[in-house]
C-alpha cells in the first residue's frame, strides 16, 4: 500500500478549517454546558423537592442515553413538534450543550459538596442569603477544585462533537468523510483526522495540568 | 434579648433538645457548659436557625424566628463564632470582614474597610489585614472570625466552643478578646469548656445534660454550691 502524502498535504487546510469548527462547537457547548451545569448542579442540592427531582431527571436522562440519539432527537424529532426545520449548527450546539450541561452539573455538585459545610454556615450566620453565600463563598472555592474534571469534560466533548457529523454538520470528522468520498484516501485522511484530534486534546490536557498546578501552589487564594 | 420557650430538636429519631426554656438579658454573658452530646451546641445553633427547631419558640430582640425573611434579619443581629473558625480561605482577612457589611448592610467600601481596620486593631491583628487565613495561627484566625462577626454590629454574639480547636498557648489571646467584649457590655452566649472564663466573665452559668437544662446560677453559686447530683458529678470530673 502506498501512503499518498500529497493527499495529506492538499487536504490539510480543509481539515484544519474543520478542526476550527470543532473547537468552536466544543467551546460553545462547554460554555453553555457550564452555565446549565452550574445551575443544575446547585438545583440537585436544593432542599426544594421539585427542583431537585427535575434536575435529577435531566441529568439521568442525558447520562443514560447516547449523545448520538440526543442529536437525532433534536435534529429530527424536535422539528416535528416545532413544525419547522432546525439549522444543523443550532441543533449541534443545542444537543452538545444540553449533553455537556448534565455532566458539568455532576461536576459542580461534587465540587460544591466538597466545600466544608462550615463555609455555608459562616456565610448564613453573617446574614447573607443562600444565593449570596453560594456566589461569593462557595462557588469561587468550588470552581478552583473542579478545573481538572472540567478539563476532562472539555476533552470528552471535543471528541464527542465528531458525532454531529451525522447530521451533516461540517466539523473535522465530516470534512474527512467528504474528502474521502472524493479521493478514496481513507487511510491517509482518517490518520490525519485522528492526528489533529490528538494534537487538540493533548494541548488542552497540558493546559489543564498547568492550571491545576498553578492553583495548587496558591491552593486557596 | 433572647427568649426560648419549649424548644425541642430532633435529628430523625435522636431527641437532642428536650424542652429548653431560657431567657438571656441584654448585656448578659451566659456560659453554657455540659458534657459532649448534651445539646449545648445544638441549642446555640438553634438561636440563629443554623438548626431548625423541631418545636418551640425563639424570639430574638423582639423578632420571632420563623420563615426565611425573618431568619436573615435575625442573623444580622446575631454574630456567631465557630469552633473551627470557618474563615473564607479564598479571601484576605480584610475581605473576610468586609464581605457581609458590603453585601448585607450595603455599606460603602470605604466605610466597610474602616470598620474592618478598627476591628482588626481591636483584636490586635492590624498587621494581618492583607494576609490569607492559612497564613495565620489558629488563635489569630479565631480573632479574625470574631472581628468578622462584630463587623455586622450584632446585638448578640454566640460562641460555639471558640477555643476547643486551639493549641493551649493560643487559648488566652482569644479569651482575652472575648473578655474585652464582655466588659464593653456585649450580650454573649458562650458554649465552652473553659471554666476559668465561665467563672471570671460569666454572669450566669447554665449546665446542660441530655438535652435539658439541669441547673443554672451565678458562677459563684454554681461552682461552689451546685445542688443537683448530676452537676456535682460533672464538676468533680473537670475541676
Amino acid at each position: 500500500m502506498n501512503f499518498n502524502f500529497d493527499l495529506v498535504v492538499r487536504s490539510f487546510p480543509l481539515l484544519l478549517a474543520g478542526a476550527v469548527v470543532t473547537i468552536k462547537i466544543t467551546l460553545l457547548s462547554v460554555g453553555f454546558g457550564l452555565i446549565i451545569g452550574m445551575f443544575v448542579g446547585m438545583a440537585k442540592l436544593s432542599k426544594i423537592r421539585l427542583v431537585k427531582v427535575l434536575a435529577t431527571m435531566y441529568v439521568d436522562f442525558i447520562r443514560g442515553t447516547p449523545l448520538l440519539v440526543q442529536i437525532f432527537l433534536i435534529y429530527f424529532a424536535l422539528p416535528m413538534v416545532l413544525g419547522k426545520r432546525i439549522d444543523p449548527f443550532i441543533a449541534a450546539i443545542t444537543a452538545c450543550s444540553v449533553n455537556s450541561g448534565a455532566y458539568v452539573a455532576e461536576i459542580f455538585r461534587a465540587g460544591i459538596q466538597s466545600i466544608d459545610k462550615g463555609q455555608m454556615e459562616a456565610g448564613r450566620s453573617l446574614g447573607m442569603s443562600w444565593a449570596q453565600t453560594m456566589r461569593y463563598i462557595i462557588l469561587p472555592q468550588a470552581f478552583k477544585r473542579i478545573i481538572p474534571p472540567l478539563g476532562n469534560e472539555f476533552i470528552a466533548m471535543l471528541k464527542d462533537s465528531s458525532l454531529v457529523s451525522v447530521i451533516g454538520f461540517e466539523e473535522l470528522t465530516r470534512r474527512g468523510q467528504l474528502i474521502i468520498a472524493r479521493t478514496y484516501g481513507s487511510f491517509e485522511i482518517w490518520l490525519t483526522v485522528a492526528f489533529i484530534y490528538l494534537i487538540m486534546t493533548f494541548t488542552i490536557s497540558r493546559l489543564v495540568d498547568y492550571l491545576e498546578r498553578r492553583y495548587k501552589i496558591d491552593d486557596k487564594h | 434579648m433572647i427568649s426560648i420557650k419549649g424548644l425541642h430538636k430532633r435529628f430523625g429519631k435522636l431527641h437532642v433538645l428536650k424542652g429548653i426554656d431560657a431567657f438571656i438579658r441584654e448585656q448578659e454573658v451566659v456560659v453554657i457548659i455540659g458534657p459532649s452530646g448534651s445539646g449545648k451546641s445544638t441549642l446555640l445553633r438553634c438561636i440563629n436557625f443554623l438548626e431548625e427547631p423541631s418545636d418551640g419558640e425563639i424570639v430574638v430582640d423582639g423578632i420571632p424566628l420563623s420563615g426565611e425573611a425573618n431568619i436573615n434579619k435575625v442573623r444580622t443581629e446575631v454574630g456567631m463564632v465557630f469552633q473551627r473558625f470557618n474563615l473564607f480561605p479564598h479571601m484576605t482577612v480584610q475581605e473576610n470582614i468586609t464581605l457581609a457589611p458590603l453585601k448585607v448592610r450595603n455599606m460603602s467600601k470605604a466605610e466597610a474597610d474602616k470598620v474592618a481596620l478598627d476591628l482588626l486593631a481591636k483584636v490586635g491583628l492590624s498587621d494581618k489585614a492583607n494576609a490569607y487565613p492559612d497564613q495565620l495561627s489558629g488563635g489569630q484566625q479565631q480573632r479574625v472570625a470574631i472581628a468578622r462577626a462584630l463587623a455586622m454590629r450584632p446585638k448578640v454574639m454566640l460562641f460555639d466552643e471558640p477555643t476547643s480547636a486551639l493549641d493551649p498557648e493560643m487559648i488566652k489571646e482569644v479569651l482575652d478578646v472575648m473578655k474585652t467584649l464582655a466588659n464593653e457590655g456585649m450580650t454573649m452566649v458562650v458554649v465552652t469548656h473553659e471554666m476559668g472564663f465561665a467563672r471570671e466573665v460569666g454572669d450566669r452559668v447554665i449546665f446542660m445534660d441530655e438535652g435539658r437544662i439541669v441547673e443554672e446560677g451565678t458562677p459563684e453559686a454554681f461552682f461552689t454550691g451546685a445542688k443537683e447530683e448530676r452537676t456535682k458529678a460533672f464538676l468533680s470530673k473537670i475541676l
